[in-house]
Protein backbone atom coordinates (compact mmCIF):
# COMPACT_ATOMS: atom_id res chain seq x y z
CA UNK A 1 0.00 0.00 0.00
CA UNK A 2 2.51 2.47 1.32
CA UNK A 3 4.66 1.07 -1.68
CA UNK A 4 1.50 2.42 -4.46
CA UNK A 5 1.22 5.87 -2.69
CA UNK A 6 5.06 6.61 -2.34
CA UNK A 7 4.85 5.72 -6.39
CA UNK A 8 2.23 7.73 -7.03
CA UNK A 9 4.29 10.45 -5.20
CA UNK A 10 6.64 9.84 -7.40
CA UNK A 11 4.61 10.00 -10.88
CA UNK A 12 1.91 12.97 -9.65
CA UNK A 13 3.92 16.16 -10.40
CA UNK A 14 5.24 14.75 -13.86
CA UNK A 15 1.85 13.20 -15.22
CA UNK A 16 0.01 16.75 -14.65
CA UNK A 17 2.72 18.66 -16.27
CA UNK A 18 2.64 16.37 -19.05
CA UNK A 19 -1.01 16.86 -19.44
CA UNK A 20 -1.06 21.17 -19.06
CA UNK A 21 1.73 20.48 -22.20
CA UNK A 22 -0.88 18.38 -23.44
CA UNK A 23 -3.84 21.10 -23.13
CA UNK A 24 -0.75 23.73 -23.79
CA UNK A 25 -0.10 22.53 -27.27
CA UNK A 26 -4.05 20.85 -28.37
CA UNK A 27 -4.85 24.22 -30.59
CA UNK A 28 -2.33 25.06 -33.73
CA UNK A 29 1.08 23.79 -31.66
CA UNK A 30 4.01 26.33 -32.35
CA UNK A 31 7.18 25.30 -34.63
CA UNK A 32 9.41 25.25 -31.68
CA UNK A 33 7.47 23.20 -29.17
CA UNK A 34 6.22 19.92 -30.07
CA UNK A 35 3.11 18.12 -28.51
CA UNK A 36 4.16 15.27 -25.94
CA UNK A 37 3.20 12.65 -28.19
CA UNK A 38 5.09 13.87 -31.04
CA UNK A 39 8.04 14.94 -28.96
CA UNK A 40 7.66 10.69 -27.11
CA UNK A 41 7.75 9.14 -31.01
CA UNK A 42 10.75 11.23 -31.94
CA UNK A 43 12.74 10.30 -28.80
CA UNK A 44 12.58 5.99 -29.40
CA UNK A 45 12.72 7.41 -32.90
CA UNK A 46 16.20 9.43 -32.69
CA UNK A 47 17.74 7.46 -29.25
CA UNK A 48 17.11 3.48 -29.71
CA UNK A 49 18.81 3.54 -33.46
CA UNK A 50 22.39 3.84 -34.25
CA UNK A 51 22.57 7.14 -32.32
CA UNK A 52 22.80 5.07 -29.03
CA UNK A 53 25.90 3.57 -29.98
CA UNK A 54 27.57 6.78 -31.83
CA UNK A 55 26.35 9.70 -29.38
CA UNK A 56 24.78 8.33 -25.76
CA UNK A 57 27.73 5.93 -25.30
CA UNK A 58 30.54 7.59 -25.97
CA UNK A 59 29.37 10.46 -24.08
CA UNK A 60 28.10 8.04 -20.88
CA UNK A 61 31.56 6.48 -20.70
CA UNK A 62 33.18 9.60 -20.60
CA UNK A 63 30.71 11.07 -18.03
CA UNK A 64 31.84 8.10 -15.94
CA UNK A 65 35.26 8.59 -16.39
CA UNK A 66 35.03 11.65 -15.30
CA UNK A 67 32.99 10.29 -12.28
CA UNK A 68 35.59 8.01 -11.55
CA UNK A 69 38.55 10.06 -11.42
CA UNK A 70 36.70 13.06 -9.86
CA UNK A 71 35.81 10.80 -6.89
CA UNK A 72 39.53 8.76 -7.29
CA UNK A 73 41.57 12.59 -7.03
CA UNK A 74 39.11 14.02 -4.80
CA UNK A 75 39.30 11.42 -2.35
CA UNK A 76 43.07 10.68 -2.59
CA UNK A 77 43.80 14.16 -2.83
CA UNK A 78 41.68 14.94 0.25
CA UNK A 79 43.36 12.65 2.34
CA UNK A 80 46.44 13.55 1.83
CA UNK A 81 45.82 17.12 2.15
CA UNK A 82 43.48 16.94 5.36
CA UNK A 83 46.35 14.49 6.98
CA UNK A 84 48.84 17.19 6.89
CA UNK A 85 48.75 20.42 8.14
CA UNK A 86 51.77 21.94 6.70
CA UNK A 87 50.10 20.17 2.38
CA UNK A 88 46.83 22.09 3.39
CA UNK A 89 48.71 25.79 4.27
CA UNK A 90 50.43 25.24 1.27
CA UNK A 91 47.66 24.26 -1.02
CA UNK A 92 44.78 25.68 0.05
CA UNK A 93 44.70 29.45 -1.12
CA UNK A 94 45.94 27.83 -4.37
CA UNK A 95 43.08 25.64 -4.57
CA UNK A 96 40.40 28.27 -4.04
CA UNK A 97 41.76 29.91 -7.22
CA UNK A 98 42.00 27.14 -9.14
CA UNK A 99 38.23 25.67 -8.09
CA UNK A 100 37.13 29.77 -8.47
CA UNK A 101 37.72 29.72 -12.56
CA UNK A 102 34.53 28.19 -14.68
CA UNK A 103 35.99 25.29 -16.30
CA UNK A 104 33.98 25.87 -19.56
CA UNK A 105 36.47 28.81 -20.18
CA UNK A 106 39.21 26.31 -19.85
CA UNK A 107 38.11 24.23 -22.88
CA UNK A 108 39.73 26.43 -25.54
CA UNK A 109 43.24 26.09 -23.34
CA UNK A 110 43.17 22.67 -22.74
CA UNK A 111 42.11 21.97 -26.39
CA UNK A 112 45.40 23.88 -27.20
CA UNK A 113 47.42 21.43 -24.28
CA UNK A 114 45.63 18.07 -25.19
CA UNK A 115 43.93 18.39 -28.32
CA UNK A 116 40.26 17.94 -28.95
CA UNK A 117 39.60 14.10 -28.29
CA UNK A 118 38.05 12.32 -25.38
CA UNK A 119 40.83 13.24 -23.06
CA UNK A 120 40.21 17.04 -23.58
CA UNK A 121 36.26 16.00 -22.40
CA UNK A 122 36.90 13.78 -19.29
CA UNK A 123 39.38 16.40 -18.29
CA UNK A 124 37.09 19.33 -18.23
CA UNK A 125 34.77 17.17 -16.74
CA UNK A 126 37.24 16.48 -13.89
CA UNK A 127 38.48 19.89 -13.48
CA UNK A 128 34.82 20.60 -12.51
CA UNK A 129 33.49 17.97 -10.79
CA UNK A 130 36.72 17.26 -8.59
CA UNK A 131 36.39 20.47 -6.22
CA UNK A 132 33.23 19.27 -3.93
CA UNK A 133 34.65 15.71 -3.62
CA UNK A 134 38.12 17.17 -3.09
CA UNK A 135 37.05 19.80 -0.27
CA UNK A 136 34.35 18.11 1.29
CA UNK A 137 36.89 15.30 1.77
CA UNK A 138 39.50 17.70 3.09
CA UNK A 139 37.09 19.04 5.30
CA UNK A 140 35.62 15.60 6.31
CA UNK A 141 39.02 14.67 7.53
CA UNK A 142 39.79 17.38 9.51
CA UNK A 143 36.44 17.19 11.91
CA UNK A 144 37.35 13.48 12.74
CA UNK A 145 36.26 12.73 16.38
CA UNK A 146 39.16 13.43 18.94
CA UNK A 147 38.20 10.40 21.06
CA UNK A 148 37.91 8.16 17.84
CA UNK A 149 41.18 9.02 16.94
CA UNK A 150 42.71 8.82 20.30
CA UNK A 151 41.21 5.67 20.49
CA UNK A 152 42.66 4.13 17.20
CA UNK A 153 45.76 5.39 18.35
CA UNK A 154 45.86 3.89 22.00
CA UNK A 155 45.39 0.62 19.93
CA UNK A 156 48.07 0.78 17.98
CA UNK A 157 46.86 1.13 14.60
CA UNK A 158 49.05 1.31 11.78
CA UNK A 159 48.76 3.48 8.94
CA UNK A 160 46.94 1.67 6.05
CA UNK A 161 44.32 0.59 9.16
CA UNK A 162 43.94 4.17 10.35
CA UNK A 163 43.06 5.39 6.79
CA UNK A 164 40.85 2.33 5.72
CA UNK A 165 38.78 1.90 9.16
CA UNK A 166 39.11 5.54 10.58
CA UNK A 167 39.84 8.41 8.72
CA UNK A 168 38.08 7.00 5.37
CA UNK A 169 34.62 5.84 7.57
CA UNK A 170 34.66 8.88 9.56
CA UNK A 171 34.88 11.57 6.41
CA UNK A 172 32.34 9.03 4.60
CA UNK A 173 29.11 11.56 4.95
CA UNK A 174 30.77 14.50 3.82
CA UNK A 175 32.54 12.67 0.73
CA UNK A 176 28.72 11.70 -0.02
CA UNK A 177 27.80 14.93 0.02
CA UNK A 178 30.54 16.13 -2.35
CA UNK A 179 29.90 13.31 -4.60
CA UNK A 180 26.23 13.92 -4.97
CA UNK A 181 26.85 17.95 -6.03
CA UNK A 182 29.59 16.47 -8.42
CA UNK A 183 27.12 14.50 -10.61
CA UNK A 184 25.29 17.11 -11.60
CA UNK A 185 28.35 19.40 -12.26
CA UNK A 186 29.76 16.55 -14.19
CA UNK A 187 26.59 16.07 -16.21
CA UNK A 188 26.54 19.98 -17.22
CA UNK A 189 30.06 19.42 -18.19
CA UNK A 190 29.89 16.43 -20.22
CA UNK A 191 27.50 18.20 -22.44
CA UNK A 192 30.08 21.66 -22.50
CA UNK A 193 32.50 19.65 -23.37
CA UNK A 194 30.89 18.29 -26.33
CA UNK A 195 30.09 21.20 -27.97
CA UNK A 196 33.09 22.50 -28.98
CA UNK A 197 34.96 20.70 -31.63
CA UNK A 198 33.31 17.86 -31.40
CA UNK A 199 31.97 14.99 -33.68
CA UNK A 200 29.67 12.76 -31.59
CA UNK A 201 28.16 13.02 -28.08
CA UNK A 202 24.90 14.20 -26.57
CA UNK A 203 26.36 17.93 -26.60
CA UNK A 204 27.46 17.86 -29.87
CA UNK A 205 23.92 15.95 -30.95
CA UNK A 206 21.84 18.44 -29.21
CA UNK A 207 23.68 21.33 -30.60
CA UNK A 208 23.26 19.97 -34.08
CA UNK A 209 19.39 19.49 -34.39
CA UNK A 210 19.49 23.09 -32.96
CA UNK A 211 21.16 24.66 -35.65
CA UNK A 212 19.26 22.56 -38.12
CA UNK A 213 15.89 23.11 -36.93
CA UNK A 214 15.17 19.69 -35.79
CA UNK A 215 13.34 20.97 -32.54
CA UNK A 216 11.34 17.63 -31.67
CA UNK A 217 14.86 16.21 -32.15
CA UNK A 218 16.43 18.63 -29.76
CA UNK A 219 13.81 18.80 -27.43
CA UNK A 220 14.26 14.80 -27.24
CA UNK A 221 17.74 14.84 -26.50
CA UNK A 222 17.13 17.24 -23.68
CA UNK A 223 15.02 15.21 -21.89
CA UNK A 224 17.00 11.98 -22.52
CA UNK A 225 19.75 14.34 -20.71
CA UNK A 226 17.64 14.71 -17.71
CA UNK A 227 17.19 11.27 -17.57
CA UNK A 228 19.86 10.53 -17.40
CA UNK A 229 20.89 13.03 -14.69
CA UNK A 230 17.51 10.82 -12.53
CA UNK A 231 19.42 8.02 -13.44
CA UNK A 232 22.53 8.85 -11.86
CA UNK A 233 20.77 10.26 -8.66
CA UNK A 234 19.00 6.68 -8.20
CA UNK A 235 22.18 4.90 -8.55
CA UNK A 236 23.78 7.54 -6.19
CA UNK A 237 21.01 6.89 -3.65
CA UNK A 238 21.53 3.38 -3.74
CA UNK A 239 24.92 3.62 -3.30
CA UNK A 240 24.99 6.07 -0.46
CA UNK A 241 22.05 4.08 1.42
CA UNK A 242 24.35 0.78 1.05
CA UNK A 243 27.18 2.61 2.35
CA UNK A 244 26.17 5.37 4.46
CA UNK A 245 23.55 2.91 5.87
CA UNK A 246 25.25 3.59 9.62
CA UNK A 247 25.34 7.30 9.26
CA UNK A 248 21.83 7.40 8.87
CA UNK A 249 20.73 4.60 11.41
CA UNK A 250 22.82 6.69 13.77
CA UNK A 251 21.27 9.88 12.93
CA UNK A 252 17.64 8.79 13.42
CA UNK A 253 18.61 7.53 16.81
CA UNK A 254 20.28 11.28 17.64
CA UNK A 255 17.71 12.89 16.52
CA UNK A 256 14.67 10.33 18.42
CA UNK A 257 16.65 11.08 21.74
CA UNK B 1 47.15 -14.30 70.52
CA UNK B 2 50.87 -12.53 69.15
CA UNK B 3 50.83 -15.45 66.51
CA UNK B 4 47.49 -15.24 65.71
CA UNK B 5 47.68 -11.47 64.74
CA UNK B 6 50.81 -11.93 62.68
CA UNK B 7 49.11 -14.69 60.61
CA UNK B 8 45.47 -13.01 59.57
CA UNK B 9 43.26 -16.08 58.05
CA UNK B 10 41.40 -13.74 55.72
CA UNK B 11 42.64 -12.17 52.66
CA UNK B 12 42.29 -8.31 54.05
CA UNK B 13 44.99 -6.33 55.21
CA UNK B 14 46.34 -7.04 58.50
CA UNK B 15 45.15 -5.79 61.79
CA UNK B 16 48.32 -5.11 62.73
CA UNK B 17 49.01 -2.55 59.07
CA UNK B 18 45.61 -0.91 59.87
CA UNK B 19 47.22 -0.17 63.73
CA UNK B 20 50.53 1.35 62.25
CA UNK B 21 48.59 3.33 59.36
CA UNK B 22 45.21 4.84 61.44
CA UNK B 23 42.26 5.97 58.38
CA UNK B 24 44.68 3.83 56.42
CA UNK B 25 47.35 6.40 55.63
CA UNK B 26 50.56 6.33 53.91
CA UNK B 27 53.02 8.71 52.73
CA UNK B 28 51.91 10.58 50.03
CA UNK B 29 52.82 9.63 46.32
CA UNK B 30 53.42 6.05 47.63
CA UNK B 31 55.81 4.32 45.23
CA UNK B 32 57.10 0.50 46.07
CA UNK B 33 60.43 -0.51 45.88
CA UNK B 34 60.28 -3.78 47.07
CA UNK B 35 58.74 -5.00 43.39
CA UNK B 36 60.02 -3.86 39.74
CA UNK B 37 55.97 -1.36 39.50
CA UNK B 38 54.65 -1.86 35.98
CA UNK B 39 53.58 1.90 35.74
CA UNK B 40 55.76 4.00 37.54
CA UNK B 41 54.68 8.00 37.37
CA UNK B 42 57.97 10.14 37.55
CA UNK B 43 57.40 13.63 38.99
CA UNK B 44 54.85 14.42 36.13
CA UNK B 45 54.25 17.78 34.75
CA UNK B 46 51.52 19.11 32.11
CA UNK B 47 51.50 22.80 31.80
CA UNK B 48 49.05 24.29 28.63
CA UNK B 49 50.58 26.87 26.52
CA UNK B 50 47.43 29.01 25.82
CA UNK B 51 47.37 32.49 24.17
CA UNK B 52 45.73 33.87 27.61
CA UNK B 53 49.13 32.33 29.29
CA UNK B 54 50.18 29.27 30.53
CA UNK B 55 48.02 26.93 32.69
CA UNK B 56 49.30 24.19 34.61
CA UNK B 57 47.38 21.48 34.68
CA UNK B 58 49.12 19.14 36.50
CA UNK B 59 51.95 20.38 39.14
CA UNK B 60 53.98 17.47 40.39
CA UNK B 61 52.64 13.62 40.31
CA UNK B 62 54.47 10.54 41.25
CA UNK B 63 53.28 6.80 42.39
CA UNK B 64 53.66 3.57 41.10
CA UNK B 65 51.13 1.40 40.07
CA UNK B 66 52.53 -2.51 41.08
CA UNK B 67 51.37 -5.69 38.77
CA UNK B 68 47.78 -6.80 38.93
CA UNK B 69 46.41 -3.92 41.01
CA UNK B 70 43.17 -2.08 40.41
CA UNK B 71 44.06 1.36 41.88
CA UNK B 72 41.48 4.82 41.78
CA UNK B 73 42.34 8.06 41.07
CA UNK B 74 39.50 10.73 42.63
CA UNK B 75 39.69 14.02 42.77
CA UNK B 76 37.40 17.08 42.48
CA UNK B 77 36.54 18.11 38.74
CA UNK B 78 39.09 20.05 37.08
CA UNK B 79 41.72 18.14 38.77
CA UNK B 80 43.34 17.15 35.66
CA UNK B 81 42.80 13.79 35.59
CA UNK B 82 42.28 13.28 32.38
CA UNK B 83 45.29 15.57 31.76
CA UNK B 84 46.94 13.20 33.87
CA UNK B 85 45.42 9.78 31.75
CA UNK B 86 46.68 11.30 28.27
CA UNK B 87 49.95 11.65 29.77
CA UNK B 88 50.17 7.80 30.82
CA UNK B 89 48.47 6.33 27.70
CA UNK B 90 50.96 8.10 25.82
CA UNK B 91 48.29 10.56 23.85
CA UNK B 92 50.53 13.37 25.38
CA UNK B 93 53.34 14.59 26.23
CA UNK B 94 54.26 15.91 29.97
CA UNK B 95 55.87 19.04 30.23
CA UNK B 96 58.14 17.64 32.56
CA UNK B 97 58.95 14.35 34.37
CA UNK B 98 57.97 11.04 32.39
CA UNK B 99 56.19 7.84 32.83
CA UNK B 100 57.36 4.12 32.66
CA UNK B 101 56.41 0.25 32.02
CA UNK B 102 58.30 -1.97 32.72
CA UNK B 103 61.36 0.63 33.06
CA UNK B 104 60.70 2.17 29.50
CA UNK B 105 59.65 5.80 29.00
CA UNK B 106 56.42 5.69 27.17
CA UNK B 107 56.76 8.32 24.68
CA UNK B 108 53.39 7.20 22.50
CA UNK B 109 50.61 4.67 23.13
CA UNK B 110 52.21 1.79 24.53
CA UNK B 111 51.30 -1.83 22.81
CA UNK B 112 50.57 -3.23 26.51
CA UNK B 113 47.99 -0.84 27.63
CA UNK B 114 44.44 -0.35 26.76
CA UNK B 115 42.85 2.60 27.36
CA UNK B 116 38.23 2.85 27.84
CA UNK B 117 37.19 6.47 27.57
CA UNK B 118 34.08 7.89 29.09
CA UNK B 119 32.20 9.08 26.45
CA UNK B 120 31.74 5.54 24.79
CA UNK B 121 29.29 6.96 21.85
CA UNK B 122 32.76 8.25 20.66
CA UNK B 123 35.29 5.94 21.09
CA UNK B 124 33.42 2.96 19.40
CA UNK B 125 33.53 3.17 15.69
CA UNK B 126 29.46 3.85 14.79
CA UNK B 127 30.47 2.20 11.06
CA UNK B 128 31.63 -1.46 12.53
CA UNK B 129 29.09 -3.57 14.55
CA UNK B 130 29.88 -5.06 17.81
CA UNK B 131 32.28 -7.98 17.20
CA UNK B 132 33.98 -6.03 14.50
CA UNK B 133 34.82 -3.19 17.10
CA UNK B 134 36.08 -5.50 19.81
CA UNK B 135 37.76 -7.04 16.71
CA UNK B 136 39.43 -4.36 14.93
CA UNK B 137 42.78 -4.14 16.99
CA UNK B 138 43.52 -7.53 16.90
CA UNK B 139 43.51 -7.67 13.35
CA UNK B 140 45.46 -4.67 13.26
CA UNK B 141 48.15 -6.49 15.68
CA UNK B 142 47.96 -9.26 12.67
CA UNK B 143 46.18 -11.78 15.06
CA UNK B 144 44.98 -15.27 12.84
CA UNK B 145 41.24 -15.13 11.91
CA UNK B 146 39.95 -17.97 13.97
CA UNK B 147 42.10 -16.76 16.67
CA UNK B 148 40.12 -13.24 16.37
CA UNK B 149 37.08 -14.94 16.18
CA UNK B 150 37.82 -17.05 19.44
CA UNK B 151 39.16 -13.97 21.33
CA UNK B 152 36.13 -11.47 20.44
CA UNK B 153 33.08 -14.72 21.78
CA UNK B 154 35.48 -14.58 24.48
CA UNK B 155 35.46 -11.11 25.14
CA UNK B 156 31.78 -10.66 24.73
CA UNK B 157 31.08 -13.44 26.78
CA UNK B 158 32.80 -11.96 29.68
CA UNK B 159 31.22 -8.88 29.65
CA UNK B 160 27.51 -10.39 28.87
CA UNK B 161 27.14 -9.33 25.09
CA UNK B 162 27.15 -12.79 23.43
CA UNK B 163 23.37 -11.97 22.12
CA UNK B 164 24.45 -8.63 19.72
CA UNK B 165 27.09 -9.35 17.94
CA UNK B 166 25.97 -7.87 14.75
CA UNK B 167 24.32 -5.21 15.73
CA UNK B 168 25.77 -1.74 15.50
CA UNK B 169 27.38 0.07 18.63
CA UNK B 170 24.77 2.88 18.52
CA UNK B 171 21.44 0.40 18.51
CA UNK B 172 22.93 -0.59 21.93
CA UNK B 173 22.01 1.23 25.30
CA UNK B 174 24.86 3.25 27.23
CA UNK B 175 25.76 0.78 29.52
CA UNK B 176 26.05 -1.66 26.56
CA UNK B 177 28.09 0.39 24.74
CA UNK B 178 30.56 1.01 27.22
CA UNK B 179 30.56 -2.80 28.02
CA UNK B 180 31.86 -3.09 24.23
CA UNK B 181 34.43 -0.79 24.80
CA UNK B 182 35.52 -2.85 28.08
CA UNK B 183 35.43 -6.66 25.88
CA UNK B 184 37.56 -4.64 22.91
CA UNK B 185 40.41 -3.73 25.72
CA UNK B 186 39.61 -7.27 27.14
CA UNK B 187 40.59 -8.91 24.05
CA UNK B 188 43.04 -6.71 23.50
CA UNK B 189 44.81 -8.35 26.17
CA UNK B 190 46.69 -5.43 27.90
CA UNK B 191 48.91 -5.54 31.28
CA UNK B 192 47.61 -2.33 31.95
CA UNK B 193 43.93 -1.26 32.12
CA UNK B 194 43.43 2.78 31.91
CA UNK B 195 39.32 3.90 32.65
CA UNK B 196 38.76 7.16 32.59
CA UNK B 197 35.55 7.95 34.22
CA UNK B 198 33.81 5.03 32.22
CA UNK B 199 30.48 4.87 33.85
CA UNK B 200 30.30 8.51 34.26
CA UNK B 201 27.55 9.13 31.58
CA UNK B 202 25.38 5.64 32.46
CA UNK B 203 22.34 5.46 34.97
CA UNK B 204 23.25 4.82 39.03
CA UNK B 205 21.86 0.83 38.14
CA UNK B 206 23.90 0.20 34.88
CA UNK B 207 26.67 2.03 36.96
CA UNK B 208 26.53 -1.02 39.70
CA UNK B 209 26.75 -3.99 37.36
CA UNK B 210 29.71 -2.33 35.41
CA UNK B 211 31.49 -2.19 38.40
CA UNK B 212 31.00 -5.39 39.33
CA UNK B 213 32.01 -6.62 35.88
CA UNK B 214 35.54 -4.54 36.37
CA UNK B 215 36.04 -6.18 39.57
CA UNK B 216 35.50 -9.45 37.98
CA UNK B 217 37.69 -8.77 34.78
CA UNK B 218 40.22 -7.49 36.96
CA UNK B 219 40.40 -10.60 39.17
CA UNK B 220 40.10 -13.00 35.96
CA UNK B 221 42.86 -11.63 34.23
CA UNK B 222 45.14 -9.84 36.58
CA UNK B 223 45.54 -6.88 34.65
CA UNK B 224 46.82 -3.78 36.55
CA UNK B 225 43.85 -1.44 36.21
CA UNK B 226 44.03 2.54 36.61
CA UNK B 227 40.24 3.38 37.08
CA UNK B 228 39.66 7.65 36.61
CA UNK B 229 36.86 8.54 38.46
CA UNK B 230 34.83 11.88 40.49
CA UNK B 231 32.63 9.41 42.04
CA UNK B 232 34.40 9.16 45.88
CA UNK B 233 31.74 5.71 46.66
CA UNK B 234 32.80 4.00 43.39
CA UNK B 235 36.69 4.73 44.08
CA UNK B 236 36.37 3.09 47.68
CA UNK B 237 34.08 0.45 46.27
CA UNK B 238 36.49 -0.48 43.50
CA UNK B 239 39.70 -0.01 44.42
CA UNK B 240 42.40 -1.38 46.51
CA UNK B 241 44.23 1.83 46.52
CA UNK B 242 42.57 5.01 46.19
CA UNK B 243 44.75 8.08 44.86
CA UNK B 244 43.69 11.33 46.40
CA UNK B 245 44.26 14.11 43.39
CA UNK B 246 44.37 17.71 45.01
CA UNK B 247 42.89 20.73 42.91
CA UNK B 248 44.44 21.95 40.00
CA UNK B 249 47.14 22.46 39.70
CA UNK B 250 47.91 18.83 40.81
CA UNK B 251 49.40 17.27 42.73
CA UNK B 252 48.62 13.82 45.19
CA UNK B 253 47.00 14.93 47.73
CA UNK B 254 46.94 11.56 49.89
CA UNK B 255 46.95 7.94 49.24
CA UNK B 256 44.66 5.68 50.67
CA UNK B 257 45.19 1.78 51.01
CA UNK B 258 41.11 0.27 50.61
CA UNK B 259 41.50 -2.87 53.21
CA UNK B 260 38.13 -4.03 52.44
CA UNK B 261 37.54 -7.54 51.68
CA UNK B 262 38.39 -9.25 48.00
CA UNK B 263 35.00 -10.09 47.49
CA UNK B 264 32.55 -7.00 47.19
CA UNK B 265 29.18 -7.04 46.66
CA UNK B 266 27.08 -3.78 46.11
CA UNK B 267 25.34 -4.55 49.38
CA UNK B 268 27.11 -6.06 51.42
CA UNK B 269 30.37 -3.92 51.01
CA UNK B 270 28.67 -0.83 50.63
CA UNK B 271 26.57 -0.92 54.48
CA UNK B 272 30.09 -2.16 56.18
CA UNK B 273 31.35 0.15 58.55
CA UNK B 274 34.81 -0.34 56.88
CA UNK B 275 33.61 1.39 53.90
CA UNK B 276 31.66 4.20 55.43
CA UNK B 277 35.18 5.15 57.28
CA UNK B 278 36.93 5.09 54.32
CA UNK B 279 34.60 6.51 52.41
CA UNK B 280 34.03 9.06 55.08
CA UNK B 281 38.09 10.00 55.04
CA UNK B 282 38.42 10.42 51.38
CA UNK B 283 35.07 12.81 51.13
CA UNK B 284 36.63 14.77 53.48
CA UNK B 285 39.91 14.82 51.82
CA UNK B 286 38.37 15.67 48.63
CA UNK B 287 36.45 18.69 50.59
CA UNK B 288 39.76 19.77 51.48
CA UNK B 289 41.18 19.72 48.21
CA UNK B 290 38.05 21.74 47.14
CA UNK B 291 38.95 24.75 49.47
CA UNK B 292 42.15 24.81 48.17
CA UNK B 293 44.26 22.78 50.94
CA UNK B 294 47.66 21.48 49.49
CA UNK B 295 49.39 19.12 51.30
CA UNK B 296 53.03 20.68 50.11
CA UNK B 297 51.87 24.31 51.94
CA UNK B 298 50.36 21.93 54.92
CA UNK B 299 53.91 20.47 55.00
CA UNK B 300 55.65 23.71 54.65
CA UNK B 301 53.57 25.32 57.45
CA UNK B 302 54.19 22.06 60.48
Amino acid sequence: MTYIRTSLHIVALPLILIFIWFLATLGEASFFVPTPQLLIETFFETWTSERFLSDVFPSLGRLMIGIALSILIGIVGGLLIGSFRWLRALLEPTLEFFRAIPPPVLIPVIMLLIGIGDEMKVSVIVLGAVWPILLNTIEGVRSMDEVLADTSRTYGMNRVNTVRYLILPSAMPQIMAGIRQSLSIALILMVISEMFASTEGLGFAIVQFQRSFAIPEMWSGIVLLGLIGVVLSFIFQLAERWILGWYHGLREIEQSA
Amino acid sequence: MTSEHSQPTNPVVSQSSIQDTPDGRIPVGRTMPDEQPMLSVQNLKKVYHTDGGDIEAVRNLTFDLPKGQLACLVGPSGSGKTTLLKCISGLMAPSAGEVTLHGQKVTGPPKSMAVVFQEYGRSLFPWLRVAENVELPLKNQGMEKAARKEAVEQALEAVGLAHVPKSYPWQLSGGMQQRVAIARAVAYQPEVLLMDEPFAAVDAQTRADLEDLVRGIWKKLGVSVLFVTHDIDESVYLGERVIILSSSPTIIQEDVLVDLPAERDQLETRSSQRFAELRHHVYEQIQLAKKGFRPEEAAAMR
